[in-house]
């Protein structure tokens, strides 16, 4: 455990810590390109030289390690002009494309040209000129020119995404990344190779030239993609979801996503339920409501017991909403879990189960002591009245040959993928709408949060149940966001002594178990503190509590 | 009643109410703007025309009828059809009956209905005139019109006294109501040069009177009831013709009061020191109605100018005006008048 | 605080009205009369006959600048549109064949309704490609939609300019 001193300030870090990461736990500020927290160390860019009373010269801080005694100086004139000498060098061939290039804005390169540069090049003669706009990747395209060669990409790919597929080649001037030839970068993760990527270098192709970085307004989420949860951060502009972007999450994802879920935005946005249907007919939510709540009654009234199909991406609060209201007024309710078929899962962060929230369910179906009855077999039992939720029917034929088979049928959906096979349909929201918390498939619970405004028709589920529920007479009281999650603290073992707002950025884990050793390795002695990261990813939590006025 | 007594009448009502004092509304309305323009170093209305003839933009006031034709005649909600229909004719037309009794020019032949009683009649019709504005408000179901009208039916009540009471001393000092007696009495000559012309004998009066009337038709710097740029009038909801007509009244009215004016203070038809019995006939009683006329087109372009030249009160100003000071004064007036004339 | 200002006591004179209602209406009638006898102060301008000539500093529209091949200089980097303070550019970023600089506009519309002509969007400009010198009148419209300049009509008004693009050295 050393003890050093980093331009005075005493700190005491963990054996094998870096002085960048001693640095970075005292806030003081040191630029870097090549050093990535969740990526091996290279040092090869040289931006964060620094000054120790262990060597006669700048030493680069992401590399070396902390010492006994070691007094560190992050800003002497020396430093500063090894910093501006670097860069100067690093941007001796940069093409400098910034009003077209789409890292502007975010690009270190920028940045720290205007906090240590800040001149005019003197380069007079002919730039290097390198390859340009080429689509390296089906997902990314890649600018040499702007490469500064620190090969965070080529670690990235190596180590984190296990699949190597980018090279540096050539040298001195003429160096750049490049495929292996006859392959692409195609990695199930090769988006984060852009992330990662300091300057606009490797650029995603989703994203390329739809918006300015500055306009976009980010949103604290969760990736519904697989159970794995991903902490995500949604960008938006003009109420449209521009882009997602992980969000660092030692608990859950470390700093990474995969491309399946940072692209799965665009399915959300087809095919939706625009206003509720009454047999196939367009009707006023209030009026289809209405009729629902009466025929429901009648064929409860009958003796008839409905079978409810949970949507593993409904939100904890909308499924507890869901049952409360059904445990009162059909006791004998049979309850399924649709959702996604599962897939392949992987060893970096995709998981099976294609659903986000199917853990949280399973916690609170058992705190109500209810087994589910298997979707698969759901329609052979023909049940005669059938409710289902979900966001998500593409997969979901299952469900759809319930809703088929009943008499009586409602499916509460953001997409209208089942048809018109149903009685009612009522529009809900997308998870990109929608309040909420998600639980991992390792007990991880994260908030979701609305990136963009839903639909003028559409509902959160929550919001159906509870006017559902004050139609059939039993009204469900307070139908926030904080009031159900407040009765989920009382009646659910889990969720005891638990407060929606301490739930973080980085969530909460509600239990431990095998599976989660795997997800806890490597976090360093960098975890931010839980603040830092809201701050990094903008102000959207403010309005959580005061959510739906 | 014989047949060319109904035909002179008729013609004479033609001639007075709808030649010269519709025309000379109409041309006023031209006027105000023009000179508003030139007081203010501008060209004003130039641009309308008929073949090319612009006339100084004479043509504006017929393009503005055409226009006041064409607009939608619009009718709020809930408004009361009938009086909203009929208040801009109340406002129209009193200001032209008044001149019923304004002598033109000497004798009968020159002044409608000779009446006797002719400045109390007058008066009975002028009070018609808050009806206009009053029900115009009240029926057009607007909370703001009908402020407007609360407020134009206070000040004109107001002013009725003042104005009323002005005249007292030209009564007393003529021995009569009736309007061609008193421009006779104009022409006698005090102290062998002098015309003896209300104005002359009733200076404080006059002025009075001016006021008075002036907030009685309600122009600036008694233009709240309406407040045209801001406050709003009783006139909100009117559009098309019946707003022309409220509008048209206004320069009726200041018409009128010039003529009062003239006739009561200024000597009516009279020329000094020419024909004060007005029996000459001729040349001369052309030059009479002419000096009339004249007198007419000098007040009401004193009033034209007024207007251009205050702003407005405020509406306490206004009412404190109208019962603290011009009623006292008026009183003290006709108190000082009658002294005078005992002791003379 | 403010300054106070002494408000002078109006003496009975201004009080009883007469002698100031009779100098303004002095005053009006001197301008009535030496307007009307000598037609010498009006200020006047018969606008669509008569002109006056516009400062040299009067800008006028925008107006989009060509490259020598007749094609765009914008390279869709909206730093005007950030720059904009009215918020009335509204740009829509796309690829160009243009391998040089890869990003064009695919629409380009000014509000003009919004506009303030503050001429931000110029000084943000890293291409010279947007200009406020066109010395146009911005033209009254009967709709909306015609006060919004698209990308055609704001090229319309543009030239050549003459400052390299792409900052290489040749
Ligand atoms: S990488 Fe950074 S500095 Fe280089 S062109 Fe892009 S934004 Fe500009
Ligand atoms: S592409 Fe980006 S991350 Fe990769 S070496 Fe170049 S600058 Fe670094
Ligand atoms: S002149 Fe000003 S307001 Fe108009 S487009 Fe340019 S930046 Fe916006
Ligand atoms: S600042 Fe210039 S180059 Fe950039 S978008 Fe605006 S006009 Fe185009
Ligand atoms: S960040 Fe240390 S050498 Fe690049």
């Amino acid at each position: 455990m050393p003890t050093l001193k980093i331009d005075g300030r005493e700190i005491t870090v963990k054996d094998g810590t870096r002085v960048i990461e001693a640095a970075d736990a005292l806030g003081i500020p040191i630029p870097r390109f090549c050093y990535h927290p969740g990526l091996p160390v290279a040092a090869n860019c040289r931006m964060c030289l620094v000054e120790t009373n262990r060597a006669p010269k700048p030493v680069p801080s992401c590399h070396d390690f902390c010492g006994d005694g070691m007094e560190v100086q992050t800003a002497t004139e020396k430093v500063i002009e090894a910093r501006r000498a670097v860069l100067e060098y690093i941007l001796l061939n940069h093409p400098v494309d910034c009003p077209t290039c789409d890292q502007a804005g975010e690009c270190d390169l920028q940045d720290q040209y205007f906090e240590y540069d800040h001149k005019p090049s003197r380069h007079a003669f002919r730039k290097a000129h390198k390859p340009k706009a080429r689509a390296i990747g089906p997902r990314v395209v890649y600018d040499a020119e702007r490469c500064i060669n620190c090969t965070r990409c080529v670690r990235f790919c190596e180590d984190i995404a296990g699949a190597p597929q980018l090279r540096q080649i050539q040298r001195g001037e003429k160096a750049y990344i490049d495929v292996f030839p006859g392959t692409e970068l195609d990695n199930p993760y090769s988006m984060c190779a852009a992330d990662v990527c300091p300057v606009g270098a490797l650029t995603v192709r989703d994203f390329r030239f739809k918006c300015r970085v500055w306009f976009m307004k980010g949103t604290q989420s969760v990736c519904g993609e697989c159970s794995r949860g991903c902490s995500v951060r949604v960008d938006t502009y003009k109420n449209e979801v521009q882009r997602i972007v992980p969000r660092h999450n030692p608990n859950v994802n470390q700093y990474w996503a995969c491309d399946a879920g940072r692209t799965a935005f665009h399915s959300f946005d087809e095919g939706r339920l625009e206003a509720a249907r009454v047999r196939g007919r367009d009707t006023d939510f209030d009026q289809a409501l209405d009729q629902f709540a009466h025929d429901l009654e009648e064929a409860l009234g009958k003796g008839l017991t409905p079978a409810v199909i949970l949507s593993p991406f409904m939100t904890c609060e909308d499924a507890f909403a869901a049952i409360s209201l059904f445990k009162t007024k059909a006791p004998g309710a049979v309850y399924s879990i649709g959702g996604r078929e599962d897939g392949e899962a992987d060893e970096v962060l995709i998981r099976a189960d294609r659903n986000p929230n199917r853990a949280g369910l399973k916690m609170i179906l058992d705190s109500f002591g209810i087994e589910t009855a298997p979707i698969k077999t759901l329609h052979e039992a023909a049940h005669p009245v059938v409710i289902a939720f979900g966001y998500e029917f593409e997969e979901r034929n299952y469900a759809k040959m319930a809703v088929q088979a009943a008499q009586l049928s409602a499916v509460f959906a953001s997409m209208d993928v089942i048809g018109d096979v149903e009685t009612y349909a009522f529009p809900a929201v997308s998870p990109y709408e929608t309040y909420g918390t998600w639980v991992n498939e390792f007990g991880v619970i994260q908030r979701v949060r609305p990136a963009v405004k839903a639909p003028e028709a559409a509902k959160q589920a929550r919001r159906f149940i509870a006017d559902l529920a004050e139609r059939l007479g039993a009204p469900l009281g307070d139908a926030s966001l904080v009031g159900i999650f407040g009765l989920m603290t009382e009646e659910i073992e889990e969720f005891k002594g638990l407060e929606l707002d301490a739930v973080g950025p980085f969530g909460i884990k509600l239990w431990e178990d095998a599976a989660d050793v795997e997800a806890e390795t490597d976090a360093g002695g960098d975890e931010a503190e839980p603040e830092e990261a809201a701050k990094e990813s903008g102000e959207s939590n403010k309005t959580d509590s005061a959510e739906e006025a | 009643m014989d047949l060319t007594f109904l035909l002179m009448t008729l013609l004479k009502i033609v001639l007075i109410c709808f030649v010269f004092a519709m025309i000379l509304g109409a041309i006023l309305t031209w006027g105000e703007r023009k000179l508003s323009a030139v007081v203010q170093d501008r060209i004003g209305p130039n641009r309308a025309s008929i073949l090319g003839v612009t006339a100084l933009g004479l043509m504006h006031p017929i393009a503005d009828m055409l226009k006041a034709f064409t607009k939608e005649d619009f009718v709020p909600a809930g408004a009361n059809r009938f009086l909203f229909a009929m208040a801009p004719m109340l406002a129209m037309v009193p200001p032209l009956v008044v001149f019923a009794v304004v002598p033109f020019g000497p004798g009968p032949d020159f002044v409608i209905a000779p009446l006797d009683t002719g400045v109390l009649f007058i008066f009975a019709i002028g009070g018609m005139g808050i009806y206009g504005a009053t029900l115009g408000g009240w029926s057009s179901n607007n909370s703001f019109a009908l402020l407007g009208s609360l407020r134009a039916a206070a000040q004109m009540i107001s002013y009725e006294v003042s104005m009323g009471l002005n005249l007292v001393g030209i009564f007393m000092i003529f021995g009569t109501v009736s309007l061609s007696n008193i421009v006779l009495g104009q022409g006698q000559l005090l102290w062998g040069w002098l015309p003896m012309w209300g104005i002359v004998v009733q200076p404080v009066a006059f002025i009075l009177f001016m006021t008075a009337s002036m907030a009685e038709n309600k122009r600036a710097p008694f233009d709240l009831p309406e407040g045209e740029s801001e406050i709003l009038g009783y006139n909100l909801e009117y559009s098309s013709m019946r707003f022309a007509l409220f509008f048209l009244s206004e320069f009726v009215e200041i018409v009128v009061i010039a003529a009062m004016a003239a006739t009561l203070f200024f000597g009516g038809w009279q020329i000094p020191w020419v024909d004060p019995q007005g029996t000459a006939g001729g040349w001369i009683t052309v030059g009479q109605v002419a000096a009339f006329v004249g007198k007419v087109v000098f007040l009401c372009w004193v009033q034209l100018i007024i207007r251009w030249t205050l702003p407005r009160f405020r509406y306490d100003q206004v009412m404190a005006l109208g019962w603290k000071y011009l009623l006292p004064l008026s009183l003290l007036n006709i108190v000082a008048t009658a002294v005078v004339l005992a002791m003379l | 605080m403010g300054k106070l200002v002494d408000r002078p006591e109006p003496d009975v004179m201004i009080q009883s009205y007469l002698p100031e209602v009779w100098n303004g209406m002095k005053r009006v009638s001197k301008h009535f009369f030496a307007n009307l006898l000598m037609k010498k102060g009006y200020v006047t301008i018969q606008y669509p006959e008569q002109k006056i000539d516009y400062a040299p500093r009067f800008r006028g529209n925008h107006r989009l600048m060509h490259r020598e091949d007749g094609t765009v200089r914008c390279v869709a980097c909206f730093l005007c549109s950030t720059a904009c303070p009215a918020d009335c550019i509204s740009i829509v970023a796309g690829e160009t064949d243009n391998r040089d600089v890869e990003k064009a506009p695919v629409k380009f519309e000014i509000d003009h309704l919004r506009c303030i002509f503050c001429g931000f969007c110029e000084e943000a400009c890293p291409c010279d490609a947007i200009r406020l010198d066109s010395g146009e009148h911005r033209v009254p419209a009967f709709t909306r939609k015609d006060e919004m300049s698209g990308k055609e009509d704001l090229l319309s008004r543009g030239g050549p300019s003459i400052s390299k693009q792409g900052g290489e050295f040749k």
